[in-house]
Protein backbone atom coordinates (compact mmCIF):
# COMPACT_ATOMS: atom_id res chain seq x y z
CA UNK A 1 0.00 0.00 0.00
CA UNK A 2 1.26 3.44 -0.82
CA UNK A 3 2.08 6.00 1.81
CA UNK A 4 -1.01 7.94 0.79
CA UNK A 5 -3.18 4.95 1.37
CA UNK A 6 -1.62 4.38 4.73
CA UNK A 7 -2.14 7.97 5.73
CA UNK A 8 -5.64 7.90 4.28
CA UNK A 9 -5.51 11.58 3.40
CA UNK A 10 -7.27 11.45 0.04
CA UNK A 11 -10.98 12.12 -0.16
CA UNK A 12 -12.14 10.47 -3.39
CA UNK A 13 -15.55 12.13 -3.45
CA UNK A 14 -14.65 15.75 -2.79
CA UNK A 15 -11.93 18.05 -4.10
CA UNK A 16 -11.39 21.21 -2.09
CA UNK A 17 -9.27 22.75 -4.86
CA UNK A 18 -12.23 23.20 -7.25
CA UNK A 19 -15.12 25.63 -6.85
CA UNK A 20 -17.69 22.83 -7.19
CA UNK A 21 -15.92 20.50 -4.79
CA UNK A 22 -15.93 17.88 -7.54
CA UNK A 23 -12.69 16.78 -9.25
CA UNK A 24 -12.58 18.39 -12.71
CA UNK A 25 -11.99 15.06 -14.48
CA UNK A 26 -15.07 13.59 -12.88
CA UNK A 27 -17.17 16.64 -13.77
CA UNK A 28 -16.00 16.46 -17.38
CA UNK A 29 -16.91 12.78 -17.64
CA UNK A 30 -20.36 13.31 -16.14
CA UNK A 31 -21.02 16.15 -18.61
CA UNK A 32 -19.89 13.93 -21.50
CA UNK A 33 -22.04 11.02 -20.33
CA UNK A 34 -25.06 13.33 -20.04
CA UNK A 35 -24.56 14.33 -23.68
CA UNK A 36 -24.06 10.70 -24.68
CA UNK A 37 -27.45 9.92 -23.10
CA UNK A 38 -29.06 12.16 -25.71
CA UNK A 39 -27.04 10.50 -28.48
CA UNK A 40 -28.25 7.03 -27.52
CA UNK A 41 -31.73 8.38 -26.80
CA UNK A 42 -32.13 9.42 -30.43
CA UNK A 43 -30.72 6.14 -31.75
CA UNK A 44 -33.07 4.07 -29.58
CA UNK A 45 -36.01 6.32 -30.54
CA UNK A 46 -35.24 5.91 -34.25
CA UNK A 47 -35.21 2.14 -33.88
CA UNK A 48 -38.48 2.12 -31.94
CA UNK A 49 -40.22 4.58 -34.30
CA UNK A 50 -39.56 2.28 -37.25
CA UNK A 51 -40.65 -0.72 -35.20
CA UNK A 52 -43.99 1.03 -34.56
CA UNK A 53 -44.67 1.25 -38.29
CA UNK A 54 -42.69 -1.53 -39.97
CA UNK A 55 -42.69 -1.40 -43.78
CA UNK A 56 -43.77 -4.48 -45.77
CA UNK A 57 -41.04 -7.09 -46.11
CA UNK A 58 -39.27 -6.02 -42.93
CA UNK A 59 -37.18 -8.64 -41.08
CA UNK A 60 -38.99 -10.54 -38.31
CA UNK A 61 -36.96 -9.82 -35.12
CA UNK A 62 -37.96 -12.93 -33.14
CA UNK A 63 -36.88 -15.13 -36.07
CA UNK A 64 -33.54 -13.32 -36.27
CA UNK A 65 -32.59 -12.89 -32.60
CA UNK A 66 -30.78 -15.45 -30.48
CA UNK A 67 -32.12 -14.44 -27.05
CA UNK A 68 -29.96 -16.98 -25.18
CA UNK A 69 -26.75 -15.45 -26.51
CA UNK A 70 -27.95 -11.90 -25.90
CA UNK A 71 -28.98 -12.77 -22.32
CA UNK A 72 -25.55 -14.29 -21.74
CA UNK A 73 -23.89 -11.14 -23.14
CA UNK A 74 -26.04 -8.97 -20.89
CA UNK A 75 -25.03 -10.98 -17.83
CA UNK A 76 -21.34 -10.76 -18.83
CA UNK A 77 -21.55 -6.97 -19.22
CA UNK A 78 -23.21 -6.64 -15.80
CA UNK A 79 -20.45 -8.72 -14.22
CA UNK A 80 -17.81 -6.62 -16.00
CA UNK A 81 -19.36 -3.62 -14.26
CA UNK A 82 -18.87 -5.39 -10.93
CA UNK A 83 -15.18 -5.98 -11.73
CA UNK A 84 -14.79 -2.34 -12.77
CA UNK A 85 -16.33 -1.18 -9.49
CA UNK A 86 -13.94 -3.48 -7.63
CA UNK A 87 -10.97 -2.06 -9.61
CA UNK A 88 -11.92 1.47 -8.51
CA UNK A 89 -12.43 0.24 -4.95
CA UNK A 90 -8.98 -1.40 -4.99
CA UNK A 91 -7.07 1.66 -6.22
CA UNK A 92 -8.92 3.92 -3.78
CA UNK A 93 -7.44 1.69 -1.09
CA UNK A 94 -3.99 1.81 -2.72
CA UNK A 95 -4.04 -1.83 -3.87
CA UNK A 96 -2.42 -1.51 -7.31
CA UNK A 97 -1.98 -5.23 -8.03
CA UNK A 98 -5.58 -5.97 -7.16
CA UNK A 99 -6.68 -3.10 -9.40
CA UNK A 100 -4.65 -4.51 -12.31
CA UNK A 101 -6.28 -7.93 -11.88
CA UNK A 102 -9.74 -6.38 -11.85
CA UNK A 103 -8.95 -4.24 -14.90
CA UNK A 104 -7.78 -7.33 -16.80
CA UNK A 105 -10.98 -9.12 -15.75
CA UNK A 106 -13.11 -6.20 -16.93
CA UNK A 107 -11.29 -6.14 -20.28
CA UNK A 108 -11.72 -9.91 -20.64
CA UNK A 109 -15.46 -9.69 -19.97
CA UNK A 110 -15.69 -6.74 -22.34
CA UNK A 111 -14.01 -8.87 -25.01
CA UNK A 112 -16.49 -11.70 -24.41
CA UNK A 113 -19.34 -9.22 -24.93
CA UNK A 114 -17.73 -7.86 -28.11
CA UNK A 115 -16.97 -11.38 -29.35
CA UNK A 116 -20.63 -12.25 -28.81
CA UNK A 117 -21.62 -9.21 -30.84
CA UNK A 118 -19.20 -10.07 -33.66
CA UNK A 119 -20.65 -13.60 -33.73
CA UNK A 120 -24.22 -12.25 -33.60
CA UNK A 121 -23.69 -9.79 -36.47
CA UNK A 122 -21.91 -12.42 -38.55
CA UNK A 123 -24.72 -14.93 -37.90
CA UNK A 124 -27.41 -12.38 -38.78
CA UNK A 125 -25.72 -11.44 -42.06
CA UNK A 126 -24.66 -14.88 -43.28
CA UNK A 127 -27.38 -17.16 -41.89
CA UNK A 128 -30.42 -14.90 -41.37
CA UNK A 129 -29.56 -12.78 -44.43
CA UNK A 130 -30.25 -9.51 -42.61
CA UNK A 131 -27.82 -6.84 -43.74
CA UNK A 132 -27.46 -3.14 -43.02
CA UNK A 133 -29.27 -2.21 -46.22
CA UNK A 134 -31.80 -4.92 -47.08
CA UNK A 135 -34.33 -4.04 -44.37
CA UNK A 136 -35.20 -1.03 -42.26
CA UNK A 137 -35.03 -3.17 -39.14
CA UNK A 138 -31.47 -4.20 -40.06
CA UNK A 139 -30.46 -0.57 -40.65
CA UNK A 140 -31.66 0.72 -37.28
CA UNK A 141 -30.62 -2.41 -35.38
CA UNK A 142 -27.04 -2.48 -36.68
CA UNK A 143 -26.66 1.28 -36.26
CA UNK A 144 -27.84 1.21 -32.66
CA UNK A 145 -26.10 -1.94 -31.42
CA UNK A 146 -23.02 -1.23 -33.56
CA UNK A 147 -22.67 2.22 -31.98
CA UNK A 148 -22.96 0.65 -28.56
CA UNK A 149 -20.40 -2.01 -29.49
CA UNK A 150 -18.03 0.73 -30.65
CA UNK A 151 -18.42 2.38 -27.25
CA UNK A 152 -17.57 -0.93 -25.57
CA UNK A 153 -14.51 -1.36 -27.81
CA UNK A 154 -13.33 2.17 -26.94
CA UNK A 155 -13.90 1.28 -23.27
CA UNK A 156 -11.73 -1.83 -23.59
CA UNK A 157 -9.00 0.26 -25.22
CA UNK A 158 -9.17 2.88 -22.45
CA UNK A 159 -8.98 0.15 -19.81
CA UNK A 160 -5.97 -1.35 -21.60
CA UNK A 161 -4.22 2.03 -21.65
CA UNK A 162 -4.97 2.52 -17.94
CA UNK A 163 -3.60 -0.97 -17.23
CA UNK A 164 -0.34 -0.13 -19.04
CA UNK A 165 -0.22 3.28 -17.33
CA UNK A 166 -0.23 1.56 -13.95
CA UNK A 167 3.21 0.09 -14.78
CA UNK A 168 4.94 3.44 -15.37
CA UNK A 169 8.23 3.21 -13.43
CA UNK A 170 8.56 5.42 -10.38
CA UNK A 171 11.87 6.84 -11.66
CA UNK A 172 11.19 7.06 -15.37
CA UNK A 173 13.43 9.46 -17.30
CA UNK A 174 11.24 9.51 -20.38
CA UNK A 175 13.92 7.99 -22.61
CA UNK A 176 13.22 6.37 -25.97
CA UNK A 177 13.81 3.01 -24.31
CA UNK A 178 11.02 3.64 -21.77
CA UNK A 179 8.71 4.89 -24.49
CA UNK A 180 9.46 1.85 -26.67
CA UNK A 181 8.71 -0.53 -23.80
CA UNK A 182 5.43 1.26 -23.07
CA UNK A 183 4.39 1.08 -26.72
CA UNK A 184 5.33 -2.61 -26.79
CA UNK A 185 3.18 -3.13 -23.69
CA UNK A 186 0.23 -1.33 -25.31
CA UNK A 187 0.72 -3.41 -28.48
CA UNK A 188 0.61 -6.64 -26.44
CA UNK A 189 -2.62 -5.58 -24.70
CA UNK A 190 -4.25 -4.55 -28.00
CA UNK A 191 -3.15 -7.77 -29.71
CA UNK A 192 -4.53 -9.95 -26.91
CA UNK A 193 -7.86 -8.10 -26.81
CA UNK A 194 -8.22 -7.75 -30.58
CA UNK A 195 -7.54 -11.42 -31.29
CA UNK A 196 -9.92 -12.41 -28.50
CA UNK A 197 -12.99 -10.53 -29.62
CA UNK A 198 -12.50 -10.54 -33.38
CA UNK A 199 -11.48 -14.16 -33.94
CA UNK A 200 -11.20 -16.44 -30.92
CA UNK A 201 -14.45 -15.79 -29.00
CA UNK A 202 -16.67 -15.69 -32.13
CA UNK A 203 -14.93 -18.89 -33.28
CA UNK A 204 -15.60 -20.52 -29.91
CA UNK A 205 -19.29 -19.52 -30.02
CA UNK A 206 -19.49 -20.84 -33.58
CA UNK A 207 -18.05 -24.15 -32.36
CA UNK A 208 -20.66 -24.31 -29.57
CA UNK A 209 -23.48 -23.64 -31.99
CA UNK A 210 -22.38 -26.00 -34.73
CA UNK A 211 -21.16 -28.67 -32.26
CA UNK A 212 -18.00 -29.18 -34.30
CA UNK A 213 -15.85 -29.88 -31.23
CA UNK A 214 -12.71 -28.42 -29.69
CA UNK A 215 -10.42 -30.15 -32.20
CA UNK A 216 -11.97 -28.25 -35.10
CA UNK A 217 -11.85 -25.02 -33.10
CA UNK A 218 -8.12 -25.39 -32.39
CA UNK A 219 -7.31 -26.36 -35.96
CA UNK A 220 -9.22 -23.38 -37.40
CA UNK A 221 -7.83 -20.87 -34.91
CA UNK A 222 -4.24 -22.04 -34.47
CA UNK A 223 -2.60 -18.76 -35.48
CA UNK A 224 -4.88 -16.48 -33.39
CA UNK A 225 -4.37 -18.75 -30.38
CA UNK A 226 -0.59 -18.68 -30.83
CA UNK A 227 -0.78 -14.89 -31.13
CA UNK A 228 -2.86 -14.71 -27.95
CA UNK A 229 -0.39 -16.97 -26.11
CA UNK A 230 2.55 -14.76 -27.17
CA UNK A 231 0.72 -11.57 -26.18
CA UNK A 232 -0.24 -13.19 -22.85
CA UNK A 233 3.39 -14.19 -22.23
CA UNK A 234 4.54 -10.62 -22.94
CA UNK A 235 1.93 -9.24 -20.51
CA UNK A 236 3.02 -11.79 -17.91
CA UNK A 237 6.66 -10.77 -18.38
CA UNK A 238 5.80 -7.09 -17.89
CA UNK A 239 3.77 -7.91 -14.77
CA UNK A 240 6.60 -9.99 -13.30
CA UNK A 241 9.54 -7.71 -14.06
CA UNK A 242 7.95 -4.39 -13.11
CA UNK A 243 9.35 -2.66 -10.07
CA UNK A 244 7.87 0.23 -8.12
CA UNK A 245 5.44 2.13 -10.27
CA UNK A 246 4.38 5.75 -10.33
CA UNK A 247 0.76 4.78 -9.75
CA UNK A 248 -1.06 4.79 -6.45
CA UNK A 249 -4.10 6.07 -4.63
CA UNK A 250 -3.61 9.52 -6.14
CA UNK A 251 -4.50 8.07 -9.56
CA UNK A 252 -7.83 6.70 -8.32
CA UNK A 253 -9.69 9.54 -10.06
CA UNK A 254 -8.25 8.42 -13.43
CA UNK A 255 -9.45 4.86 -12.91
CA UNK A 256 -12.79 6.10 -11.63
CA UNK A 257 -13.24 8.29 -14.73
CA UNK A 258 -12.73 5.30 -17.05
CA UNK A 259 -15.03 3.35 -14.73
CA UNK A 260 -17.80 5.92 -15.21
CA UNK A 261 -17.57 5.42 -18.96
CA UNK A 262 -17.60 1.64 -18.57
CA UNK A 263 -20.67 1.66 -16.32
CA UNK A 264 -22.36 4.01 -18.78
CA UNK A 265 -22.06 1.50 -21.64
CA UNK A 266 -23.53 -1.03 -19.22
CA UNK A 267 -26.61 1.11 -18.45
CA UNK A 268 -27.11 1.84 -22.14
CA UNK A 269 -27.14 -1.92 -22.75
CA UNK A 270 -29.68 -2.38 -19.95
CA UNK A 271 -32.03 -0.11 -21.94
CA UNK A 272 -31.19 -1.66 -25.32
CA UNK A 273 -31.68 -5.21 -24.01
CA UNK A 274 -35.21 -4.36 -22.91
CA UNK A 275 -36.24 -1.91 -25.65
CA UNK A 276 -34.75 -3.74 -28.62
CA UNK A 277 -34.66 -7.42 -27.66
CA UNK A 278 -37.10 -8.37 -24.88
CA UNK A 279 -40.04 -6.26 -26.07
CA UNK A 280 -40.05 -8.15 -29.38
CA UNK A 281 -41.07 -11.32 -27.52
CA UNK A 282 -44.25 -9.84 -26.04
CA UNK B 1 -28.62 -4.65 1.82
CA UNK B 2 -26.16 -3.24 4.26
CA UNK B 3 -25.66 0.47 4.56
CA UNK B 4 -22.55 1.83 2.87
CA UNK B 5 -19.59 2.02 5.16
CA UNK B 6 -18.29 5.14 3.44
CA UNK B 7 -20.41 7.44 5.52
CA UNK B 8 -18.91 6.11 8.73
CA UNK B 9 -15.27 6.67 7.84
CA UNK B 10 -14.44 9.97 6.25
CA UNK B 11 -10.75 10.59 5.49
CA UNK B 12 -10.92 13.53 7.84
CA UNK B 13 -10.89 10.99 10.67
CA UNK B 14 -7.62 9.55 9.36
CA UNK B 15 -8.98 6.32 7.82
CA UNK B 16 -8.25 4.90 4.38
CA UNK B 17 -11.17 4.52 1.94
CA UNK B 18 -13.30 1.68 3.35
CA UNK B 19 -13.96 -1.30 1.12
CA UNK B 20 -17.35 -1.40 -0.61
CA UNK B 21 -16.72 -4.92 -1.90
CA UNK B 22 -19.71 -6.49 -0.17
CA UNK B 23 -22.10 -3.82 -1.40
CA UNK B 24 -20.86 -4.22 -4.97
CA UNK B 25 -21.12 -8.01 -4.92
CA UNK B 26 -24.64 -7.86 -3.46
CA UNK B 27 -25.73 -5.37 -6.10
CA UNK B 28 -24.22 -7.47 -8.90
CA UNK B 29 -26.17 -10.48 -7.61
CA UNK B 30 -29.38 -8.44 -7.54
CA UNK B 31 -28.72 -7.21 -11.11
CA UNK B 32 -28.11 -10.79 -12.30
CA UNK B 33 -31.32 -12.03 -10.67
CA UNK B 34 -33.36 -9.16 -12.15
CA UNK B 35 -31.96 -9.90 -15.63
CA UNK B 36 -32.90 -13.57 -15.26
CA UNK B 37 -36.39 -12.60 -14.11
CA UNK B 38 -36.81 -10.27 -17.09
CA UNK B 39 -36.02 -13.10 -19.50
CA UNK B 40 -38.50 -15.44 -17.79
CA UNK B 41 -41.11 -12.70 -17.67
CA UNK B 42 -41.46 -12.34 -21.46
CA UNK B 43 -42.41 -16.02 -21.74
CA UNK B 44 -45.05 -15.92 -18.99
CA UNK B 45 -48.69 -15.99 -20.16
CA UNK B 46 -49.50 -12.52 -18.81
CA UNK B 47 -51.26 -9.55 -20.35
CA UNK B 48 -48.97 -7.60 -22.61
CA UNK B 49 -49.20 -4.30 -20.75
CA UNK B 50 -48.40 -5.97 -17.41
CA UNK B 51 -45.22 -7.51 -18.81
CA UNK B 52 -44.30 -4.26 -20.54
CA UNK B 53 -44.74 -2.26 -17.32
CA UNK B 54 -42.82 -4.83 -15.30
CA UNK B 55 -39.93 -4.77 -17.81
CA UNK B 56 -39.83 -0.97 -17.73
CA UNK B 57 -39.75 -0.94 -13.92
CA UNK B 58 -37.11 -3.68 -13.67
CA UNK B 59 -34.87 -1.95 -16.22
CA UNK B 60 -35.21 1.31 -14.33
CA UNK B 61 -34.28 -0.42 -11.07
CA UNK B 62 -31.16 -1.92 -12.70
CA UNK B 63 -30.29 1.45 -14.22
CA UNK B 64 -30.60 3.22 -10.87
CA UNK B 65 -28.57 0.59 -9.01
CA UNK B 66 -25.70 0.97 -11.48
CA UNK B 67 -25.62 4.77 -11.53
CA UNK B 68 -26.06 5.27 -7.78
CA UNK B 69 -23.78 2.49 -6.52
CA UNK B 70 -21.33 1.40 -9.24
CA UNK B 71 -20.97 4.97 -10.54
CA UNK B 72 -20.79 6.34 -6.97
CA UNK B 73 -23.54 8.95 -7.34
CA UNK B 74 -24.74 7.92 -3.90
CA UNK B 75 -21.48 9.09 -2.36
CA UNK B 76 -20.62 11.98 -4.71
CA UNK B 77 -21.79 15.59 -4.65
CA UNK B 78 -25.40 15.99 -5.70
CA UNK B 79 -24.34 18.23 -8.59
CA UNK B 80 -23.05 15.14 -10.46
CA UNK B 81 -26.53 13.61 -10.16
CA UNK B 82 -28.18 16.82 -11.36
CA UNK B 83 -25.78 17.10 -14.32
CA UNK B 84 -26.38 13.53 -15.44
CA UNK B 85 -30.13 13.75 -14.97
CA UNK B 86 -30.27 16.87 -17.16
CA UNK B 87 -28.98 14.73 -20.03
CA UNK B 88 -31.20 11.83 -19.04
CA UNK B 89 -34.37 13.94 -18.88
CA UNK B 90 -33.59 15.59 -22.22
CA UNK B 91 -32.98 12.17 -23.79
CA UNK B 92 -36.12 10.72 -22.22
CA UNK B 93 -38.19 13.74 -23.31
CA UNK B 94 -36.90 13.44 -26.87
CA UNK B 95 -37.75 9.73 -26.93
CA UNK B 96 -41.22 10.36 -25.53
CA UNK B 97 -41.89 13.14 -28.06
CA UNK B 98 -40.65 11.13 -31.05
CA UNK B 99 -42.59 8.01 -30.09
CA UNK B 100 -45.81 9.99 -29.61
CA UNK B 101 -45.28 11.94 -32.81
CA UNK B 102 -44.65 8.89 -34.98
CA UNK B 103 -47.01 6.65 -33.04
CA UNK B 104 -50.04 8.82 -33.77
CA UNK B 105 -52.65 7.75 -36.30
CA UNK B 106 -51.73 10.52 -38.73
CA UNK B 107 -48.11 9.33 -38.83
CA UNK B 108 -48.90 5.79 -39.91
CA UNK B 109 -47.66 5.06 -43.44
CA UNK B 110 -50.33 4.77 -46.14
CA UNK B 111 -51.14 1.38 -47.59
CA UNK B 112 -50.34 0.77 -51.27
CA UNK B 113 -54.00 1.26 -52.26
CA UNK B 114 -54.35 4.49 -50.29
CA UNK B 115 -51.09 5.73 -51.75
CA UNK B 116 -52.37 5.06 -55.28
CA UNK B 117 -55.61 6.93 -54.58
CA UNK B 118 -53.60 9.87 -53.24
CA UNK B 119 -51.41 9.86 -56.38
CA UNK B 120 -54.45 9.84 -58.66
CA UNK B 121 -56.06 12.66 -56.66
CA UNK B 122 -52.93 14.76 -56.99
CA UNK B 123 -52.66 14.24 -60.75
Amino acid sequence: MSSHAAAGTIDHHHDASTSTGIPNKKLLWWAFLASDCMFFGTLISTHLVYRLNPPPGNAEPTKVFNIELTSFSTFILLMSSLLMALAVNAIQRGQVKSMRTMLLGTMFFGCIFLGGQVFEFSHFVHVKKMTLSNSLFGSTFYTLTGTHGTHVAIGVLLLGLMYVRSFKPAHSHGTFGDLGLTLFHVLAVCTAMGLSFILIIPGFLDMLESGSGLGAFFSHHTMPLIGLAIAGAVLGWFAKTSGNSDFDQRNAIDVEAIGLYWHFVDIVWIVIFTAVYLIEYL
Amino acid sequence: MSAPAASDHSPAHGHAEPSKLHIYVQIAMVLGVITGFEIVLVYLPLTRWIVFTALAILSTVKFMFVIFYFMHLRWDKVFCTILFFIGLVLAGGTMWALLHLFGSEASKPLSSAALEIARVALT
